[in-house]
């Protein structure tokens, strides 16, 4: 066993009851070694996160996005739940479209879904249906592009001070 | 401050002043060069008289793009931008991601001594931190003197971790596999040194703060929030702990041995600005307590593992073998590859979760390092947590909140 890993708790029952609920939207179910974890279609997001709610999933960590471009399926959305109480983790990655990534928002459960999505929407282009307020959160408001997508240059922005231009206006998107 | 025009709200359902709205509003920025908003927060308050009706932080302004960074860096190159994001504790920030490269390489022999300089300077690392929170936050209160006490005690670490590590903000001591270096001579008397010091101060800073009547009357009843809305706002660390939730990941989900120390997890039921006070006053003492036991433990041996793979061999070593020079050049030039995969890894760091999934596509390069910086979500509930207070009790909640800009816009 690894210095950072610690024995986990058992959560292999929830599988019956997620198969049940998503069907065809459930890709794969996988045990790792730090939590078991599901992928699924964004359609299967909202039926999954019911069952694991009433299951007693009750703090979101996190959402997080990774772009696995050039594969496909490109964007992989991760979303971390904890059993406070029990000390029980779990792990939904959804993969949303490609060409128009939309995934439905967790706001209406959780408020600091909130912020997660819209840092999501800022650094990967990834929308959030339902979200009341999907804006830019980290990046300047008028800036154009989605920094961590892997076409994303790393540098290249630096330009010749042009008064009128707005921020970020070069390099965007080398489509594929 | 100054009042600002509306354009801002405009996006935003709840903040845009309704028309024929009776109440005399007025919209305030607070920050983001504020003094009390420790970093570039700019808050933007909409008040009715004095009391705070919405409060909507804006961030991004420290934005360094670390993530992105970490993306173009080999594996072990990574830690020194890992560092630079909470740079009130980069140990804390390192760990974490040293932890989960190392699970994803499946390593499972960290050396006894590396384990415990481990706990024992993130340790260190988290005392650091809240004697500048103590500090700060003392100061927004009006008492000037405290922060003096505070950062006196807070150089002494300093000057520790910089006779061990060469650095004192910075330290990028944890590498993947171990530590940079063993220990200089000297540690120890310097370490025994503040061992028998810490109790004191702290003890000082205790009795001047704790029952102050000034620091009770700005804090008692401040910013309260209950243990079910601290979860459903993902709060995490001292914040959730003041509302009376025993979550601690050393204990939850223990890594780097700790679960062979002994330490309470500090606990408050008030849920307001004065039970996060007192819960980090708690918790510096049992920090203190692991320091002593990692002390004592403090076992002999090397500082790294044996793989030439992923560590580089000893510059003695590199001198007189050629298989060394070679293995060092490598590293060096093209890092080490990790196999695909991907982990969670949380520490307990000063302000809470400190969380990192880390994505691997086989490189030598993490394919992608996403954070979970407990700041980030713990000064989202601002939005919760500011209504219905008054104006310079946000300063108060700002102060219990604790964020760190580096790591809340990374």
């Amino acid at each position: 066993m690894a210095e950072g890993a610690a024995p986990r708790a058992d959560t292999s029952a929830l599988l019956p009851q997620i198969t049940q609920a998503l069907g065809a939207n459930l890709l794969e179910a996988v045990s790792e070694q730090d939590m078991d974890e599901i992928a699924i279609l964004p359609a299967g997001l909202l039926p999954a996160v019911e069952v694991l709610r009433r299951d007693g999933f009750d703090l979101l960590l996190d959402i997080g996005a990774t772009d696995h471009h050039p594969l496909t399926p490109r964007f992989e959305i991760s979303y971390h739940f904890l059993k406070v109480r029990q000390a029980t983790r779990y792990r939904l990655r959804v993969f949303p479209d490609d060409l128009n990534p939309v995934i439905p928002t967790l706001t209406a459960l959780w408020p600091n879904a909130d912020w997660a999505e819209r840092e999501v929407w800022d650094l990967f282009g990834v929308r959030f249906d339902g979200h009341p307020n999907l804006v830019r959160i980290l990046m300047p408001d008028d800036w154009k592009g989605h920094p961590l997508r892997k076409d994303y240059p790393l540098r290249g922005l630096e330009r010749r001070f042009n008064p009128g231009g707005r921020m970020g206006e070069v390099p965007p998107v080398i489509t594929k | 401050m100054s009042a600002t025009d509306l354009s801002v709200f405009e996006n935003n359902p709840d903040m845009s002043v309704a028309p024929g709205d009776e109440r005399d509003t007025l919209v305030l920025s607070m920050g983001p060069q504020h003094p009390s908003t420790h970093g570039v927060l700019r808050v933007m308050l909409k008040l009715d008289g004095e009391t705070v009706v919405t409060a909507e932080p804006e961030i991004g302004y420290l934005h360094t793009g670390i993530e992105k960074q970490t993306e173009n860096l080999f594996w072990q190159q990574a830690i020194t931008v890992v560092d630079r994001a909470d740079y009130l504790a980069p140990l804390s920030n390192s760990l974490c991601y040293v932890l989960a490269v190392e699970r994803l390489l499946g390593i499972d022999n960290i050396p006894a001594r590396a384990q415990v300089l481990r706990v024992m300077f993130a340790e260190l690392t988290r005392i650091a931190s809240h004697l500048v929170w103590l500090g700060t936050h003392a100061m927004d209160l009006g008492a000037q003197s405290i922060f003096m006490y505070a950062f006196e005690m807070r150089e002494r670490i300093l000057d520790i971790m910089e006779f061990v590590t060469g650095a004192r903000m910075h330290q990028s001591w944890f590498r993947i596999g171990g530590l940079a270096l063993d220990v200089p001579k000297g540690f120890l008397a310097r370490i025994d040194d503040f061992i028998g010091r810490f109790p004191e101060r702290l003890a000082d800073m205790r009795r001047i703060l704790e029952k102050n009547i000034i620091i009770m009357d700005r804090l008692i009843g401040v910013g309260k929030i209950s243990a079910e809305e601290a979860i459903a706002w993902g709060l995490t660390g001292p914040i959730l702990r003041a509302s009376g939730v025993a979550y601690d990941i050393r204990k939850a989900f223990p890594y780097s041995g700790y679960e062979t120390y002994d330490f309470e997890i500090c606990t408050h039921a008030g849920g307001d600005c004065y039970s996060r006070f007192v819960v980090r006053l708690n918790e510096m003492h049992e920090a203190w307590r692991v320091i002593k036991q990692a002390r004592e433990k403090f076992p002999g041996g090397p500082v790294v593992i044996d793989d030439r793979k992923i560590v580089p061999p000893p510059k003695t070593e590199i001198q007189h073998s050629m298989e060394a020079l070679i293995h060092h050049f490598k590293l060096v030039s093209s890092g080490f590859n990790v196999e695909e995969g991907h982990v969670y890894q949380a520490v307990e760091g000063p302000r809470g979760e400190m969380g990192m999934y880390v994505t691997s596509a086989g490189g030598n390069k993490p394919w992608r390092v996403r954070w979970r910086p407990p700041s980030f979500y713990n000064l989202q509930a601002l939005k919760r947590l500011a209504p219905g207070n008054l104006v310079a009790d946000v300063v108060a909640i700002i102060g219990s909140l604790d964020p760190v800009f580096g790591e809340v816009d990374r």
